[in-house]
């Protein structure tokens, strides 16, 4: 039956293409609507690393002015700085715990190419330990990450990102070549593919919908390069005069992410951190109470309101619209099916049940929620385009297959909202008194 | 076929009650054609509905083809419409959106028969209405009489054991409503049941029983003279 009742639910909307039109056009703008901004709000709030995510974590240790707490800007409202410093930074990595750890910063470097290529340039760079790229999924089109070895010996490797490739060497492999940044040769070991992740996840405290750096390099070549960080920097005490005493410092602008595999590690990393920090009151440095903190980078999302609460407000808000718009349709759709009463009497002498009837019709409201569904999105998909120019450059919003789904459920939905009272007064239509005449 | 006994119909307003049938009695044995005659308001039409289960009567008790449809849910008198009865309109109620073939598929669709029997079954009976030709045409490309033989081969591709006619004749000129007559008889004739609401004593007399109702009541059971000759 359900093929006969499409069948008929086509030849029905045919009959009155205007009235199937203006039906259709007003789900297509509640869905319009509605995908637009839950869209918006699921990429947002969806994991950035489906089954890494409950994985890794940020590694927080309150290094603050024992006069005063840290000025907290998260929603879990904990007053501990967000970064390390370098000299914990450089204590942390010696543990065992965890299965990969990266402690990181972003810099700024001025590239030397080959003259004929292009003048000189700056460009932010990441300072990473080789676990980087793992630990964030850092997809590469040719070569890979260093590894440990050059971790560890500070060895002058760089990894460049696609773009940088395409510049710099016309996108071919790169890998082996040589390129110069500020007074030192690095030879290039990796070239990413083109990588644009929703939210600069492993570095969500300045802009985190920027896009990740074009060059990243050793960690270890701080020191050697006497690189400062060029994004968000704390302190609350002096940094000193020199390099040496800045590393030293007080200063915070490192993040620290590790990777563990079970509940049990992350007890045991917070035990570490907890007896670190013991050591270290012990020589005057971390005065205020004992705050560490090692939270997911899941949670992290949520501390850091990627999700904001507008955002929520106007996916409910664009779904109501919807169920709004469905509703009016009612109207137009009762008036559709009872002026159909002739017909459905004639079905009801000839053998079909209410619930045939109800069904007939059910399927007609499926088949315009659909039609608008479809349209809806289209209209979406170029919205979202527009808000990805508005919101920040190069971000991509797109419809992926979750958002797909919950689309098309929607638009069954509202073709139901919309056609189930008429369906249902239509399927109770008197045939006896339809048919004399 | 049809046993109704005491049957009462009444309709209600909030300001008037309107007494259809008051107690109305009938049988109808297997075979038979019957029609059924009387002024505007006697009932007949009433009587159809309740006897093709297409309206629910407030007392009496009725017996279809030997069972009591007196408490039946809407899907089991769906299914006895479906497969018993056939219905026969004066406007003859053909769906304008389908076409012929469409138009007499619609009770087997609902019989849930196999596409290739619903096929043969479309294809002989229209073809014993001789509309073979005009298979894929509209209602509204065909004359009323036309319309109206396509109607009783939606009937007869359903093969019900009861035919209920109302007025079947009533909109068509005398030639085709002959044509028409002819084809009931026919059908008739081979066996079917047929009841036949009709303000017309030509058509009537084809009957080989007349029911006169009158305030909602059977008032007169005549055979007319011919048929009961011939019997």
């Amino acid at each position: 039956m359900l093929s006969y009742n499409t069948k008929i639910a086509i030849k029905s909307l045919r009959r009155h293409p205007l009235l199937a039109a203006v039906i259709i056009a007003g789900i297509a703008l509640g869905i319009w609507a509605s995908t637009t901004f839950t869209t918006v709000r699921h990429m947002f709030a969806r994991d950035p690393l489906p089954g890494r995510s409950e994985r890794l974590y940020f590694i927080r240790m309150d290094n603050w002015d024992p006069a005063r707490p840290y000025e907290s800007n998260g929603a879990s409202g904990l007053k501990i700085p967000p970064q390390l410093t370098y000299r914990d930074s450089m204590e942390l990595i010696r543990s065992s715990i965890p299965v990969r750890q990266t402690a990181a910063f972003i810099s700024n470097v001025v590239v030397f190419p080959d003259r004929r290529v292009s003048r000189p340039f700056a460009s932010p760079a990441r300072l990473c330990f080789s676990d980087f790229f793992p630990m964030f999924e850092v997809p590469f089109h040719y070569g890979h990450g260093w590894d440990k070895r050059a971790d560890a010996n500070a060895e002058q490797v760089a990894v460049i990102d696609d773009a940088t490739n395409q510049k710099l060497f016309g996108g071919a492999n790169s890998v082996g070549k040589h390129i110069r940044l500020g007074d030192r040769d690095f030879t290039i070991v990796g070239v990413l593919a083109p990588w644009r992740p929703f939210i600069r996840m492993y570095d969500m405290f300045g802009n985190f919908t920027a896009e990740p750096e074009p060059i990243y390099i050793p960690f270890n070549l701080t020191p050697k390069m006497q690189l400062r960080s060029f994004g968000n920097t704390d302190g609350w005490k002096s940094a000193g005069s020199t390099y040496e005493d800045f590393l030293a410092s007080e200063v915070d602008f490192i993040q620290f992410w590790v990777e563990l595999r079970t509940p049990a590690d992350v007890a045991a990393y917070h035990r570490f951190l907890d007896d670190y920090v013991r050591q270290q009151k012990k020589s005057g440095r971390f005065q205020r109470p004992l705050l560490n903190d090692v939270r997911s980078l899941r949670d992290m999302i949520t501390e850091y309101g990627i999700v904001r609460p507008q955002l929520t407000a106007m996916a409910v808000m664009s779904v109501l619209f919807l169920v709004i718009c469905s509703m009016n349709l009612t109207g137009l759709l009762l008036g559709k099916f009872l002026a159909r009463a002739p017909e459905v009497s004639v079905r009801r002498a000839l053998g079909a049940r209410r619930i045939d009837i109800f069904m007939q019709h059910v399927i007609e409201c499926e088949l315009v929620g659909i039609a608008g569904g479809v349209i809806g999105m289209l209209l979406s998909i170029g919205t979202l385009r527009f808000i990805g120019k508005l919101i920040a450059n190069s971000v991509h919003f797109s419809l992926d297959l979750e958002m797909i789904g919950a689309a098309v459920f929607l638009s069954l939905i509202a073709g139901l909202l919309a056609g189930v009272y008429p369906a249902w007064r239509v399927c109770t239509v008197q045939p006896a008194v339809q048919l004399k005449g | 076929m049809l046993e109704m006994s005491g049957i009462r119909k009444v309709y209600r307003t909030d300001l008037v009650e309107t007494h259809a049938l008051e107690g109305l009695s009938l049988t109808v044995d297997d075979g038979e054609f019957v029609s059924v005659m009387g002024p505007s308001g006697s009932g007949k039409t009433t009587f159809l509905n309740i006897a093709g289960l297409l309206d629910v009567f407030d007392g009496g008790t009725y017996r279809l083809d030997g069972k009591d449809v007196s408490r039946l849910s809407d899907g089991e008198m769906s299914g006895i419409r479906n497969r018993n009865v056939g219905f026969i309109f004066q406007s003859f109620n053909l769906i304008p959106d389908l076409d012929v073939f469409d138009n007499v598929d619609v009770p087997l669709r609902y019989r849930g028969l196999p596409a290739a029997e619903r096929k043969r079954r479309i294809e002989k009976a229209v073809g014993m209405i001789g509309l073979t030709s005009r298979l894929h045409h509209l209602p509204s490309q065909l004359s009323g009489g036309q319309q109206q033989r396509v109607a009783i081969a939606r009937v007869l591709a359903a093969e019900p054991k009861l035919i209920l006619a109302d007025e079947p004749t009533g909109n068509l000129d005398s030639l085709m409503a002959r044509e028409i007559m002819d084809l009931l008889d026919e059908i008739n004739r081979q066996g079917t049941t047929i009841v036949m609401v009709t303000h017309s004593p030509e058509c009537a007399a084809r009957a080989s029983r007349e029911i006169h109702l009158l305030d909602g009541k059977v008032v007169d059971v005549e055979r007319p003279p011919a048929i009961a000759e011939a019997r």
